[in-house]
């Protein structure tokens, strides 16, 4: 029997231990020396090991513990907190690497892959060619067919964990021209290639941030594959991709969520324990400001993924739209908060070493995670001609979402890979919530002036920008201007404000998620053009306790409010 | 005509002299200072050779036997250096953070003797902070006491955090001369290696950095290190009031590696936007990227225009450093910072790697900036300084006090700056601040009204009148200020930008004819940015202007520095 999510939570949580602990194998000492090393976190991986923590992203139907998406990821965010170099070097690549064979795989292959996880082996995945980055339409690494085998050119680079994978998951171009269906998913196992001359390592890349992300290339010069080895059918590399990265766009900034929240408890940790005259330097009002805001913008964040990831479970055809805005604003929202936290430790934020010292890696592991895995700009090319679509229907008749898709609590149904989709055809329950139930949400906040007032600013948002869009041209050739990307960007921001707002009606009224002020102060943030004004020392003096006392009591700083 | 600007031909020597920058040959060039910084090794031989080649006459002043008249040289060669490798300018440049109180409040013997110490090639170091009070100098713990020969101090303590803290042969030291609280119990010592006794001063382990790792970030511990009279800078208690004025000059002076750093970020991101190619094309054609490139080089151009102002202001407009250093030092860092990030979102996952792209040169710089919004007062103190002068602020606005002949100096590039008159820095302003006070005469000047859009103007003195309605009106009530403060001291820097904007291009447009000034397009992309940050709504007609701004790749290769001046003005003398 399967140990309950608390549980699970609970036992990966004691086996970490105290990170403040000098001798803790797997604490921040620990952390921050593997760090300068670049090296494996060997002593966090036997530990993750251990717990099966590679069983959290298998299919329960194919042994594994993964039901629940939001689930999965507070598990991952139990380690990213503490060091979410090791959450994503120990799995990161098997858990984008597995999820294609979850969405694509025969019954034969995803059972082989869930096998091989579950018994410890890892799995790569093989889609980044410097020369083309976000480009993976263009990606030139080829696979040509000759009798019953695969021959396979070219090289993949910045792949993590290639050097210790067993299998690659790997993605080449398979046909002529390029197009939709130019390319294929195969399967390498890299254990039989072992010797194999016709396939060659490149040396490891180094990175700034990630360091103990073990970031290798490959490169084939002839290799010949079985012909089988297509995951799922030949041709289908963009689909599978498409469809499998849904999955991977939202959970993985969804994770990185836990760099932000390990950050503020460093900077609460300073604010509270360096003296100023009589008092803390948290008895500063602009210091509380910046600690307030870091913890709205993790609250934004955990609410825009937390959705996200449930309506990968409840609205699977309509993700293409959510997983973009995702991948886009929410790592641009946390890079910004621990960027501004930095300011307040001041030149402690530069030492690597001591009391600290971790506060300056949490920053430097985030930034990889924002860019790894689709650039912010390619996210939000991707949503502008879906919105020409929702224009012409979601948005001129707007239909709600189920409110399960709000109520955290609530269980979901399991993840259907199947019925993820090439585009949401002009549907979108997130933001039609919005539209389609504006009136009753303006009243749900009618004891609160300012929470009216700035929802309202959001659907006047909103109306006008589905004025523009409107206006759009409808064909285009060329580039996408300049101004497009700015349209999605909001659009972006809009979806993360139903967000906001529907955990906040989903919630208890009487918990601190059903107060209206975490929800004026994340709105306020998400408006395009936040300019602070008179209010900002309120705002802040209204979230301040919440902060502390979690501070205090040792609890995390998102939706879920976790035992730290 | 043509303007008589000498620093940028005096950077084209220094350039030529320094060597081709990609070349691995070379001593001072980009490879070297990639693996220094890998393996956290000082750039000794470079520094040595900048020595040999006499960079520190340029910290010290003519009236001491030095070169340095003014900041426009000394920017320019900070700005020169830092473009390069931004650990050897933090380190080299350091000396003259040392040496500056006894510039401001040393007598002349003093001033003699370090100078000669200086141009020896000594580094000499400032040595203020301690573990565990931030920058909280009032509760400095490191103690002089009276020593055994009349008039002599004795030390103990430790300081922390020190740049060049194990390699200075002076540290100019904040000690604690009275129990007392408050800013008398504290004075600045001249604490000489050579004479401290042995063992008396000793430096600290080096201490491990985010960015510039190559540096020596240390610390210094005092154990009875001795200091005769002639060590006292502007004497006993003096060391708060000495440093103050000090720090104007130093802060405004550090600005100048901030424009290094956006140089070579942005560099950075144009060579790998040209020669990139996705989706079918060039990532420069994308009217997106171009945009950005464009918007990141306005940045540069904002930041490069409030620098210029401020290094003027040093002889121009000397009673008024206290506001402009405390602007200037808040302001140019933290844009560049993030105009270094935007850079690093065109990258992708060349921002973030070693060795790819230009050996993985990005993440150096901006590892190396960060230091620069931090050291010598960082933002926030410089905000905090800045708010304390609200009310005064507001009500020279109002009466529209301007020193008039001090801005024209400030502004006007072929006006010669007179004599650098570092004794009469003041610790507050009494007149403001006459760049800012300048503006309701710039909003309305007919030149400008012919040239910059209404509306763009209209936005800018809305923003200008709103913000000091709001100083006027602003009252401390007692204990720490509250947030409110530091964002209306971040709107005063941006209308200090807008004026630095304005008065540069208003008093040297009729001389400079490149592209860059022709219809006044770097001034217009600058006030945009100015007027959204603001909180002007983004004007969708200005992303053609970005655009065309983004479509001007420098040089490729080693270019002279982006400037909204050309390399070529030197040429026209």
């Amino acid at each position: 029997m399967n140990r309950t999510e608390p549980e699970r939570l609970d036992a990966l949580r004691v086996a970490l231990g105290d990170p403040a602990e000098a001798d803790n194998p797997v604490g921040n000492a620990a952390a921050l020396a593997v760090d300068e090393r670049g090296e494996a976190f060997v002593a966090g991986e036997r530990l993750l090991d251990a717990f099966g923590f590679p069983a959290e992203f298998v299919p329960a139907h194919l042994g594994g513990r993964l039901t629940r998406l939001d689930h999965m990821i507070h598990i991952a965010r139990t380690v990213g907190r503490r060091d979410l170099a090791l959450a994503f070097g120990y799995s990161g690549s098997t858990f984008i690497a597995s999820t294609n064979v979850w969405t694509a795989g025969s019954p034969a292959q995803q059972r082989a892959v869930a096998d091989l996880v579950l018994g410890g082996g890892r799995v790569a995945a093989g889609y980044h060619e410097l020369a083309h980055g976000n480009d993976v339409a263009r990606a030139e690494l080829s696979a040509r067919r000759a009798g019953d085998t695969l021959v396979l050119d070219g090289r993949k680079e910045v792949i993590s964990n290639l050097a210790r994978a067993d299998l690659l998951v790997l993605y080449a171009r398979t046909g002529t021209p390029l197009g939709p269906r130019s390319h294929s998913l195969l399967l390498v196992d890299l254990t039989a290639a072992t010797g194999d001359t016709a396939l060659r390592l490149l040396p490891r890349f180094r990175s700034a941030g990630m360091r103990s992300v073990q970031l290798g290339g490959i490169e084939f010069d002839g290799y010949r594959l079985p012909a089988g080895h297509v995951l799922g059918r030949f041709g289908d590399g963009v689909l599978t991709a498409t469809r499998a990265f849904q999955v991977t766009r939202t959970a993985l900034p969804a994770i990185a969520c836990a760099g932000l929240d390990g950050a503020l408890r460093e900077a609460m940790s300073l604010a509270t324990s360096r003296h100023l005259g009589r008092g803390v330097i948290a008895d500063l009002p602009q210091v509380r400001r910046l600690l307030v805001d870091a913890f709205v913008d993790l609250l934004v964040c955990d609410a825009f993924t937390t959705v996200g990831a449930r309506a990968l479970h409840l609205l699977p055809q309509q993700t293409t739209i959510v997983s973009s805005a995702i991948k886009y604003l929410v790592p641009h929202l946390l890079l910004r908060a621990v960027r501004s936290l930095s300011t307040l430790l001041g030149s402690t934020f530069y030492v690597r070493n001591g009391r600290h010292g971790m506060f300056q890696k949490h920053l430097r592991d985030l930034a990889p995670a924002g860019f790894g895995h689709m650039a912010p700009k390619a996210s939000l090319a991707m949503l502008v001609p879906q919105m020409q679509q929702l224009v012409r229907r979601g948005w001129s008749t707007p239909e709600p979402a189920d409110p399960l898709l709000f109520r955290l609590s609530h269980d979901l149904p399991d993840l259907r890979y199947h019925q993820l989709a090439m585009s949401s055809n002009g549907r979108d329950a997130l933001g039609g919530t919005l539209l389609a139930e504006s009136d009753a949400i303006l009243a749900a906040a009618a004891g609160d002036a300012e929470l009216r007032r700035v929802i309202g600013a959001h659907l006047a948002d909103f109306a006008a920008l589905r004025r523009t869009v409107a206006d759009l041209p409808a064909g285009r050739n060329g580039p996408l201007p300049a101004s497009s990307y700015d349209l999605a960007d909001r659009y972006s921001r809009l979806l993360a404000a139903s967000a906001c707002i529907g955990v906040w009606r989903g919630s208890d009224g009487r918990s601190f998620l059903g107060s209206p002020q975490w929800l004026t102060a994340a709105l306020s943030r998400l408006t395009v053009q936040y300019r602070p004004g008179r209010d900002v020392d309120q705002r802040t003096a209204s979230l301040w306790p919440e902060l502390h006392s979690r501070h205090v009591a040792m609890r995390t700083f998102d939706l879920a409010e976790h035992a730290a | 005509m043509s303007i008589a600007y000498g620093p940028v031909r005096r950077a084209k020597d220094w350039d030529a002299l320094l060597g081709d920058p990609d070349d691995p040959d070379v001593l001072f060039s980009y490879p070297r200072c990639l693996r220094l910084d890998d393996t956290e090794a000082f750039p000794d031989d470079i520094c040595a050779h900048l020595d040999e080649l006499g960079l520190p006459a340029y910290y010290v002043p003519v009236a001491h036997g030095g070169l340095l008249g003014n900041f426009d040289d000394a920017a320019t060669m900070v700005r020169l250096i830092a473009r390069r490798d931004l650990t050897v300018a933090i380190a080299h440049f350091k000396t003259f953070l040392g040496a500056a109180p006894v510039w401001v409040a040393g007598t002349t013997t003093q001033a003699d003797d370090l100078a000669a110490t200086v141009l020896a090639g000594h580094p000499i170091a400032l040595g203020l902070t301690e573990r565990g009070i931030g920058s909280d100098l009032l509760a400095t713990r490191t103690v002089a006491e009276p020593g055994d020969e009349p008039g002599s101090l004795t030390i103990t303590g430790e300081k922390w955090l020190i740049n060049n803290g194990r390699r200075a042969t002076v540290v100019t030291t904040l000690v604690r001369t009275s129990p007392n609280a408050g800013p008398r119990a504290l004075s600045l010592l001249l604490v000489d290696r050579r004479l401290a006794g042995s063992g008396g001063m000793t430096g600290t382990a080096k201490i491990p950095t985010h960015g510039i790792r190559g540096a020596d970030i240390s610390g210094v511990r005092y154990a009875g290190a001795g200091v005769g009279p002639a060590g006292v800078v502007g004497g006993i208690g003096r060391g708060v009031d000495t440093l103050l004025r000090a720090l104007q000059v130093t802060r405004i002076a550090t600005t100048p590696l901030s424009l290094g750093a956006a140089d070579q970020a942005l560099r950075l991101g144009y060579d790998f936007c040209a020669d990139r190619e996705l989706y079918g094309g060039r990532l420069v054609d994308l009217p997106v990227v171009r945009r950005s490139l464009g918007r990141a080089a306005a940045a540069l151009f904002v930041a490069e225009a409030a620098v210029l102002l401020g290094c003027r202001a040093i002889n121009a407009l000397p009673e008024e450093l206290s506001v402009v250093a405390a602007v200037v030092k808040a302001f140019v860092p933290s844009v560049v910072d993030d105009l270094i990030h935007d850079v690093g979102e065109l990258l992708g996952a060349r921002a973030f790697l070693l060795d790819v792209l230009h050996g993985g040169r990005f993440q150096k710089v901006e590892r190396d900036h960060r230091i620069v919004g931090i050291f010598d007062g960082s933002t926030a103190v410089n905000q905090n300084y800045l708010a304390g002068q609200f009310s005064r602020l507001g009500r020279r606005y109002r009466q529209r006090r301007l020193n008039r002949d001090g801005v024209a100096v400030a502004a006007d590039l072929a006006r010669p700056l007179p004599p650098l008159e570092l004794h009469r820095l003041d610790v507050l302003s009494p007149n403001g601040c006459s760049v800012v006070q300048a503006l309701p005469d710039l909003l309305a000047d007919p030149v400008i009204v012919r040239t910059v859009p209404a509306a763009l103007l209209a936005v800018l003195g809305d923003a200008v009148t709103e913000l000091h309605d709001e100083l006027a009106g602003w009252r401390v009530t007692g204990g720490a200020l509250p947030a409110i403060a530091f964002d209306l001291a971040r709107r005063y820097e941006l209308c200090f930008a807008s004026a630095s904007c304005l008065l540069l291009w208003r008093y040297n447009y009729e001389h400079v004819t490149t592209e860059l000034w022709h219809e006044a397009e770097w001034l217009l992309c600058a006030l945009t940015l100015l007027a959204e940050w603001l909180g002007a709504e983004p004007d969708g007609a200005a992303d053609d202007l970005f655009i065309r701004l983004g479509g001007r790749r420098p040089e490729p290769g080693w270019g002279p520095p982006m400037s909204i001046f050309p390399a070529t003005l030197a040429d026209l003398r």
